[in-house]
């Protein structure tokens, strides 16, 4: 890189005496894209893809491998490996021609239309495409804060944290205790609270530690998918699963890091083998502070192109978003960025656009060759993103249902990940 | 060759050939969906089938299978519920044009 093409820009807006004329068509719009999980890998992808260059597509991520949170249930279940679900960032680069840059995004200059980079440096946008991922609220349960997410994991960001809450789960008696503070909503869900409750108990099962137990502490009177997974949980695991929300345990007081108890306004649990607190969430830092939140924490956006209602120049998307009536899952970051990257390429290349469609499919395993399905399609309507049509597996299916869907939940597995990083 | 497809071509009706005719650059928008789970490259992995390189005629008659909720799946009856006839064919065209990888 030589002269940076803003500054062509700026000095041909300026003054554009004082620069030799750069010759126009050498002058590629630029999409800075922040955050290389599912929303915003595939965004980069599909932003760049046959547009043979016409397009300078930078992804910055400050990680040169990405461990998925969807199916890091399935690696503390024993059912994959943490390489499996890792993956990098080397065949956007090679086949797309998408410019890695490997550092954390401290912030964005919206008057300036830069994202200003962790080293100072700044990188000039046409369109910036955010998709940060939630950050955990660390002081929505009182006593528990970023210091002690060793002591009491949360493992909401696959990788270390999910390698650790394993180790702990291994490391349960029989007879044990092991508690989740499950999260209010909205959350990010993979990974699901209940899938992952249904993992524990996987292994503790298979361990023949079938005294331990699993007490789910719920800030919610209901869960997706629940009347499935406590039907689930109560065939599979007899004994060994004991959800209360907020009725039952009239409210989680706090928990203390140094003893693993945690108090609710109904009984508190002492000694506990394993705490697992997942705290309430919001978008990611860069999103909230470049003002394109609102009070909820989270980010609105245009239903029908993912376009940031603070910022005709941003969009957002995946688990910052608020995308209406999708969850903040994998599967509906991606649909999304592909719905940004279509108004992206149509508003810098005059490429064609078409209405805005979104799908869902979330897959949670119960035990082995044991799933179950939601989903469902949105489009915009109402003024945010609507559901049209869902679905949801049933219960009392056949076996070979259940192990069909499982079949899917693999396949699609390396489907999406085909989608985000080949 | 070329006279023989010429031959063949005169003898299908226009709508037929119309509607058999997919708008492809349509298809290729509404594919984003299926390539979340059905690999572009056409590996198949799991229960999910490919469904690059299939050839139009096969393709719409699935899709309307599951549109018509004759064929079993969820998640398939929920996607292929919203196709209209159009947007069905231009699917069929776009993966039909697509090459498997080898």
């Amino acid at each position: 890189m030589s002269l940076h093409r803003r500054q062509f820009l700026g000095g041909a807006v300026a003054g554009a005496t004082l620069l030799a004329t750069p010759s126009i068509a050498h002058i590629r719009p630029r999409v800075v894209v922040v955050g290389g999980g599912p929303g915003g890998a595939t965004a980069a992808k599909y932003v760049a893809r046959e547009t043979n260059g016409a397009l300078d597509v930078i992804l910055v991520e400050p990680s040169r491998q990405f461990t998925t949170c969807f199916h890091s249930n399935l690696y503390l279940g024993g059912f994959r490996t943490l390489q499996s679900i890792t993956h990098g960032y080397d065949k956007l680069a090679s086949t797309y021609g998408i410019r890695m840059n490997h550092q954390m995004a401290a912030g964005v200059d919206r008057a300036a239309r830069q994202v200003v980079l962790a080293d100072g440096s700044r990188l000039s946008y046409d369109r910036l495409i955010l998709s940060p991922g939630i950050d955990l609220r660390y002081d929505s349960v009182a006593g528990w804060g970023q210091e002690h997410e060793e002591a009491m994991p949360h493992a909401w960001k696959a990788g270390p944290q999910t390698q650790l809450l394993k180790r702990r789960l291994d490391a349960v008696p029989d007879g044990g205790l092991v508690v989740m503070v499950a999260p209010p909503v909205p959350y990010r869900c993979p990974p699901g609270p209940y899938e992952r409750v249904s993992m524990m108990a996987h292994v503790l099962k298979k361990a023949g530690k079938t005294k331990a137990k699993i007490v789910v502490l719920d800030p919610k009177e209901r869960f997706s998918k629940q009347a499935l997974f406590q039907e689930g949980w109560e065939r599979l695991y007899p004994g060994m699963v004991e959800w209360l929300g907020p009725g039952v345990h009239s409210g989680i007081k706090g928990v203390d890091p140094r003893t693993n108890t945690v108090e609710t306004g109904f009984e508190t649990y002492k000694n506990a083998a394993l705490v697992n607190v997942i705290p309430a969430q919001f978008a990611g830092k860069i999103a909230r502070d470049a003002g394109l939140a609102n009070a909820s924490g989270y980010c609105p956006i245009d239903p029908a192109t993912m376009r940031s209602m603070a910022d005709p120049n941003i969009y957002v998307i995946g688990d910052a978003s608020i995308a209406g009536d999708m969850p903040k899952s994998a599967f509906s970051a991606n649909s999304q960025a592909k719905v940004a990257a279509m108004s992206v390429r149509g508003e810098l290349l005059g490429a064609r656009t078409f209405p805005a469609r979104y799908t869902n499919t979330c897959w949670s395993l119960l035990d082995t060759d044991n799933t179950v399905k939601i989903g469902g399609r949105y489009e915009p309507g109402d003024g945010r993103i609507k559901e049209i049509e869902g679905f949801v597996s049933k219960i009392g299916e056949s076996a070979d249902i259940r192990k069909q869907t499982q079949a899917e939940n693999m396949g699609w597995y390396d489907g999406i990940i085909a989608d985000m990083f080949t | 060759m070329r006279a023989a497809a010429f031959g063949v071509l005169l003898l299908v009706p226009v709508a037929a050939f119309a509607q058999a005719k997919g708008d492809q650059a349509l298809g290729e928008y509404l594919s984003a969906e299926c390539v979340t789970c059905h690999q572009l490259s056409g590996k198949s992995v799991g229960a999910i089938p490919p469904i690059v390189g299939i050839d139009g005629e096969s393709f719409t008659a699935l899709m309307n299978a599951y549109r018509k909720k004759e064929r079993e799946n969820q998640v398939m009856q929920n996607i292929s519920a919203k196709f209209s006839d159009e947007e069905i064919a231009a699917l069929a065209a776009y993966f039909e044009s697509v090459k498997p990888k080898p």
